[in-house]
């Protein structure tokens, strides 16, 4: 399971972060850590990027950077 | 490499007017440095203390735009230096070197880290990394109002102890806390030894591996001692973060640093810069969660509601269509009465006058065409177009600062990515509108340089305001009745073949992978009407500064070029004539063969608005005698046309929306080139002629952007090349096309 494939409104709990390097620092410098809470909260109109809640912010990124990262759903 | 070259232009560059600063006893100056994140409120702060004194330039050797300030305060010297906002100080985006770079090769006396009072957490990442500095440290703790009003209970006091920082609750917007934060930061600089930030504890493992990086150094390059903070060092080579530091790349001794680091990779599964970012986060997780008391029920917030219209599935690209429509129109109506005021009073009473006064003192007859036809005509055609330049930068700064600017990424970034451009492209393309100088220079926002070229190739072909005077002129002479429509059509026409240009380019000179989005969507916010104001200021000062300057220059070259060689009867015989008597029969395909527009265009080359100048210019020989007045009549004739001006364009503020309010304009007082042009061009001409200007390249200002930007005329010259082509092709098809269906 990973982030782009939750719909709107679902959360989900980051388990691994599959990027490396610069995308990897760059998310991790954004909040997108291990063991974070995330919620999916829109998709762009054109169907990507899609927008999500971390650290009580709002977060966007590509479906692409989304697939990187692995989440389970939580309840 | 290049940041060690940055850091050298920066110190030369930045010693001489610090030395002074510092030699002033016990008055001693105070260099400050402001760091904060993006949407902080860091800038709004900025222009809130430092006001008409912020001095706004480039960094040394990179075109990242650098804000300071230098003021007294309470009998003290103050430097305040303003450092890019940045999430991080990670060692990828060009923000981010300049901001860590000045801060450790610098060594300011005190940081002001803005710190965002209702996003604490993520704005503590950062205060985390500029604690490791040692640098005494206040925070400014922004948009407290805000903060307070969601229901946050903040304690100050806990906070203080904890980071051993002062924290100051600030409202930028409201000039509240302003000159405690000023007096907190004088005060902290001047006895950095009681206010040491404290050094956090990221650790057991962490803490140990660097203890032993920390003993290496100082017992083999004893050199960097006093150079950089030892444990910032320490950390930043154990994360392998050292390229940046030539001077101890060049000596690391692998094996050691793998030692060292053996036991934290294996005991955390992971690469060390992860494993720090995480241990930072967990730092200011674990603050917030010991100051900050959140609600007990979270509110919706205005900025949720808002997003559920605006970035609604259906509703988001029409919404965002409308409120760029909205933004050109409005920029579009409130300034024409104004720009169209300046243009007449320079051409009529203005020029009038000087006539008058070089006649009375005998002066020769050149002298008055000098001065009427060169010098005022130059003025006033940079002048009259200062409104809409003004009006744009105002409305494109209003979506910047009120937090519309990152949706119309995230909206726009699918349409983007597929012409190869990032979500973020959008917003120097935006720029580009106003003027494509400040869009190429905003080229910066985007990390990657391919993102960066292309965007940058892509962006001349914005219709930038410069363009506009030719637009306005055209339209006034064939258009008038629908003259939002073709203005549309301009615009339009840019976009669609950027796109066009966009997926050619994606798949010859920039094929692979497009680099990462990842971008904050911050609440919005009603920025401030000082702070509007002073960015349009700055923004739009820059360009009337370079308006005045190169186009002032070019317009009496073009005098010149036109009326030498000396004696020279007919314009036709005249350097440029002869110009564009060359060139004409290669416009001849596309309409407009004649040497008139042919020796225009060449003038465009410079700056496009130049275009409308110099067809004045020439067509001015054949301008009807004006009538005789009175200064006294002249200065009353300006006088009331300027109120009635300034009525159209409060009337029109009112009335833009859905209300062709150009058209409306009848009685505005034509020029004489509008008739001139009615009879050397028709309709369809008049149209191709729009578009090649619109098309054809970018002006020299832009070239120099590029090549400062790029460090090369390469970029340039693509964008040479491409467009000329262009320009012809879509004239031909629009002229040839047009006459096949019989039009013109």
């Amino acid at each position: 399971m990973n982030l782009a494939m939750l719909k709107p409104g679902e959360h989900g709990k980051i388990t691994k972060i599959g990027a490396i390097g610069q995308i990897k620092r760059r998310l991790m410098d954004m909040g997108v850590l291990v063991g974070e809470k995330v919620k999916v909260e829109k998709i762009a109109p054109l169907g990507d990027p899609i927008e999500v809640t971390i650290k009580n912010y709002n977060l966007s990124l590509r479906k692409k950077e989304a697939e990187g990262i692995s989440v389970e759903v939580a309840k | 490499m290049r940041t060690q070259s940055t850091l050298d232009r920066a110190q030369s560059a930045n010693n001489p007017p610090q030395s002074p600063l510092k030699l002033r006893g016990d008055k001693r100056g105070v260099t400050v440095a402001v760091a904060g994140n993006p949407n902080s409120g860091k800038s709004t702060l900025i222009n809130a203390i430092a006001g008409t004194r912020l001095y706004v330039g480039n960094w040394p050797g990179v075109t990242v735009e650098k804000k300071s300030a230098m003021f007294e305060h309470e009998g003290r010297r103050i430097k305040l230096i303003d450092l890019p906002g940045t999430y991080s100080l990670s060692p990828y985006t060009q923000e981010e070197i300049i901001a860590r770079d000045y801060l450790v090769k610098e060594k300011p006396d005190v940081i002001i880290n803005v710190v965002d009072a209702t996003n604490i957490e993520r704005n503590l990442y950062l205060t985390v990394q500029l604690l490791e500095l040692g640098i005494p440290l206040v925070i400014a703790l922004n948009i407290y109002d805000e903060a307070e009003h969601m229901g946050y209970k903040i304690n100050i006091k806990a906070m203080e102890e904890m980071l051993g920082v002062k924290v100051v609750p600030t409202v930028a917007t409201k000039k509240s806390g302003l000159d405690e934060l000023l007096k907190a930061a004088t005060e902290v600089a001047d006895n950095p030894s009681r206010y040491q930030p404290k050094q956090l504890n990221y650790g057991e493992d962490i803490e140990s591996a660097a203890v032993s990086v920390q003993g290496h150094i100082r017992e083999r390059y004893p050199s960097l001692n006093n150079k950089y903070p030892l444990r910032w060092l320490a950390f930043k080579l154990m994360e392998g973060d050292s390229h940046d530091m030539e001077e101890v790349s060049l000596n690391i001794d692998a094996s050691f640093f793998e030692k060292a680091t053996a036991h934290l990779k294996k005991a955390h599964g992971d690469d060390i810069e992860s494993i720090m970012a995480d241990e930072r986060y967990a730092l200011a997780t674990g603050l917030t969660r010991e100051v900050v008391k959140r609600p007990e029920v979270r509110k919706m917030q205005i900025t949720e509601k808002i997003d559920r219209v605006v970035l609604n599935r259906f509703l988001g690209i029409p919404i965002f269509l409308a409120a760029m429509w909205v933004v050109f129109k409005l920029t579009f109506d409130i300034s024409k009465p104004l720009g169209d005021w300046i243009n007449d009073a320079t051409a009529g009473p203005i020029s009038r006058m000087a006539a008058k006064a070089i006649t009375a003192v005998n002066g020769p007859l050149w002298i008055a065409s000098l001065t009427t036809e060169g010098v005022i005509a130059g003025v006033g055609f940079v002048l009259a177009f200062v409104p809409v330049i003004f009006a744009m930068m105002f409305f494109i700064t209003f979506l910047e600062g009120s937090g519309y600017m990152a949706r119309a990424a995230f909206v726009m970034d699918r349409a983007m990515h597929s012409m190869g451009l990032h979500g973020k492209s959008f917003i120097p393309m935006l720029l580009g509108f106003g003027c494509n100088v400040p869009g190429i220079y905003a080229t910066r926002t985007l990390e990657n340089p391919r993102d960066k070229a292309l965007t940058a190739l892509l962006l001349p072909l914005m219709s930038c305001g410069a363009r506009l005077p030719v637009y306005v002129v055209f339209i006034g002479a064939f258009f008038s009745a629908y003259a939002g429509t073709v203005l549309w059509s301009m615009y339009v026409m840019g976009i669609a073949l950027a796109i066009l240009m966009g997926v050619l380019f994606k798949r010859t000179l920039f094929r692979g992978e497009s680099p990462m989005f990842i971008m904050e969507l911050p609440p919005y916010r009603m920025p401030s009407f000082r702070s509007l104001m002073m960015h349009t200021w700055e923004k739009g000062k820059h360009f009337l500064i370079k308006a005045g300057t190169y186009i002032f220059a070019v317009s009496i070259l073009v005098w010149f070029l036109l009326n030498l060689p000396w004696g020279v009867e007919h314009k036709k015989d005249s350097y440029l004539g002869k110009m564009g008597q060359i060139i004409a029969p290669a416009l001849e395909p596309i309409g407009f063969g004649n040497w008139e527009a042919a020796s225009s265009l060449v003038t465009g080359l410079i700056a496009k608005e130049i275009v409308i100048g110099s067809m004045a210019e020439i067509y001015a020989v054949e301008q009807e005698e004006e009538e005789t007045t009175t200064v006294s009549e002249d200065l009353r004739e300006m006088g009331t046309t300027f109120i009635t001006a300034i009525g159209d364009s409060f009337r029109n503020v009112f009335a833009t929306i859905g209300i062709a309010s150009i058209s409306a304009e009848e009685d505005a007082e034509q020029t004489g080139l509008k008739s001139v042009i009615q009879k050397k061009f028709t309709p369809l001409t008049a149209y191709a002629f729009m578009a090649f200007v619109l098309l054809y390249m970018p002006c020299v200002v832009v070239a120099f952007a590029m090549k400062h930007e790029f460090g090369g005329w390469k970029w340039f010259g693509v964008a040479f090349a491409y467009q000329m082509f262009l320009a012809w092709g879509v004239a031909l098809l629009i002229y040839q096309g047009g006459r096949l269906l019989g039009i013109g």
